[in-house]
């Protein structure tokens, strides 16, 4: 199977001194890449800047003027977390078109796994603010592609933190079936299990908040016992991984426990969503502990991939079993009830 | 109008957010309302958590202090979110804030921008009245809080 990744771009104008979200984390993207020595089945999609229109479907335009002004006026620290730079407009319309360029290519081939390694990363940005170190959000320029071509879209979030952005952008989407796991409480503050969508596609939001100190296997449980009977009902045509790896028990932005081999299990669980070859795509996000992110993006791809990694094992014993089982409870007596609205939101 | 009380302020360590929790103690010092001074950590502040966990308190302390505010009227509020959700979260229970009370100008901000402004924000969101302190006054004199909605 082939591996599809974006075409690198020089992203090292987007930087700020000593922040974690740096241009080192796209180096270990590409060397944990490199590392797999696919040879002839790593195929490049070409780079393509995101147009007004694409990124239109998910921001609003005040804020893309803003932000470009802002960017070209010299940038700064837009909050106590996030910064731009001069150059960080193109660069942040070049992550959010990545995604599109990526997907471009599985549709052509179909086949493949496809990566998209971008930053800034985007699941914090919302559709009229940049938080969170993202600026634009990239999965939900991609995913909201897709919609716009009749596809639906289940869109699985590991990254550590809850994605507020892709939540905000798709809340009365029926469409787009949005998924995280994340370390509660922790920034954003969102990402509650009461949190599960608006009224034109309740239930289309599922929040599996953790507690510090969750290892794998809760996570595991969640994709198995809470997703998998609700991606079922849903029937998604692409599935889009918020590959953050900030979870890993080295990142020094949280405090969940797990390991590469974790990352590569969930690869393998969330590449069974869709059946149809070609339409599973992972997005960098978090991490920022270089090493781990290196590792756990190896795991990943190769558990995509379907190759062996020989990376560290699955973690297990920590905490969140109770929360999954709460969680669990909710989402499948709705589970009916759901099934009519996503249901009739996919024939509208 | 309802007594208010019960004021919400956001702090994020900078002179203007101190300048807004000044006023919002003395204004919580006047109507006899519980103020919550709240602090959103944001990501970054995981990499040096005694600023957030043990300074700032003091600071607030401090200020409190001077106003005139007894010890057993306000909190601190430690929250790991957004500092827009975060505050505005302060106008629903526990807090029931029924006046929410933030700087101008954040930590960082560039002077006139519109673009990341926690205050804007606040102000646009709101579901309770909002004064947006100015942390320096353009000119002698004309240092008046600016409130909305």
């Amino acid at each position: 199977m082939v591996l599809v990744v974006n075409e690198a771009y020089d992203d090292s104008p987007h930087e700020s001194p000593d922040h974690p979200e740096r241009p080192g984390r796209l180096q270990a993207a590409a060397s944990a890449v490199h590392g797999l020595r696919l040879g002839s089945d790593l195929i490049v999609a070409p780079a393509h800047r995101a147009t007004r229109a694409e990124l239109s479907r998910v921001h609003d335009g005040g804020y893309l003027d803003e932000l470009g002004a802002y960017c070209y006026g010299g940038g700064g620290d837009l909050d106590q977390d996030t910064y731009a730079t001069y150059e960080s407009w193109t660069i942040a319309t070049l992550a959010a078109g990545a995604g599109l360029s990526v997907i471009g290519e599985l549709q052509r081939r179909g086949d493949g796994v496809g990566f998209v390694a971008a930053r800034p990363p985007g699941h914090h940005a919302l559709r009229d603010r940049a938080m969170g170190f993202c600026l634009l959000n990239n999965v939900a320029v991609a995913a909201a592609s897709l919609v716009s071509q009749g596809e639906r879209v289940v869109i699985v979030d590991w990254d550590v933190h809850h994605g507020n952005g892709t939540q905000q952008i798709f809340w009365d989407e029926p469409h787009v079936l949005y998924l995280s796991m994340h370390q509660w409480p922790l920034f954003p503050g969102s990402g509650g299990a009461g949190e599960i969508g608006g009224s034109l596609a309740l239930g289309s939001v599922v929040n599996v908040p953790l507690p510090a100190g969750a290892t794998g296997d809760v996570m595991r449980r969640a994709l198995d016992e809470i997703a998998a009977p609700l991606v079922e009902a849903f029937r998604p045509t692409w599935v889009l991984v918020s590959a953050g790896f900030d979870a890993h028990y080295l990142d020094p932005l949280a405090d969940l426990c797990l390991s590469d081999g974790d990352f590569a299990a969930m690869a393998s669980c969330v590449s069974r969503y869709v059946s149809t070859p070609g339409r599973v795509a992972f997005f960098l996000e978090g991490g920022y502990h270089l090493g781990a992110l290196q590792a756990s993006i190896a795991a990943t791809l190769s558990s995509a991939l379907g190759a062996h990694y020989p990376g560290e094992r699955p973690t297990s014993g920590g905490p969140g079993v109770e929360q999954i089982a709460t969680v669990k409870a909710q989402r499948l007596a709705a589970l009916e009830s759901w099934t009519r609205v996503v249901r009739g939101g996919a024939s509208s | 109008m309802t007594a208010i009380d019960s004021i919400a302020v956001g702090f994020d360590g900078s002179a203007e957010s101190a300048a807004a929790v000044r006023w919002a103690a003395r204004a919580a010092r006047d109507v006899g309302a519980t103020l919550t001074v709240l602090h959103a950590a944001g990501i970054l502040e995981r990499l040096d958590a005694p600023y957030s966990h043990a300074v700032a308190p003091d600071v607030v302390a401090t200020i409190c202090g001077e106003e005139g505010l007894d010890v057993a009227h306000y909190h601190w509020v430690l929250d790991e979110a957004d500092a827009c959700s975060a505050l505005l979260h302060c106008a629903s229970a526990p807090v029931n804030a029924q006046l929410l009370v933030v700087g101008s100008r954040g930590h960082g901000k560039r002077p006139g921008l519109m673009i990341g402004s926690v205050s804007l924000e606040i102000v646009q969101h709101a579901s309770v009245p909002v004064v947006v302190v100015p942390g320096h006054p353009p000119v002698p004199g004309a240092r008046r809080p600016v409130s909305g909605p």
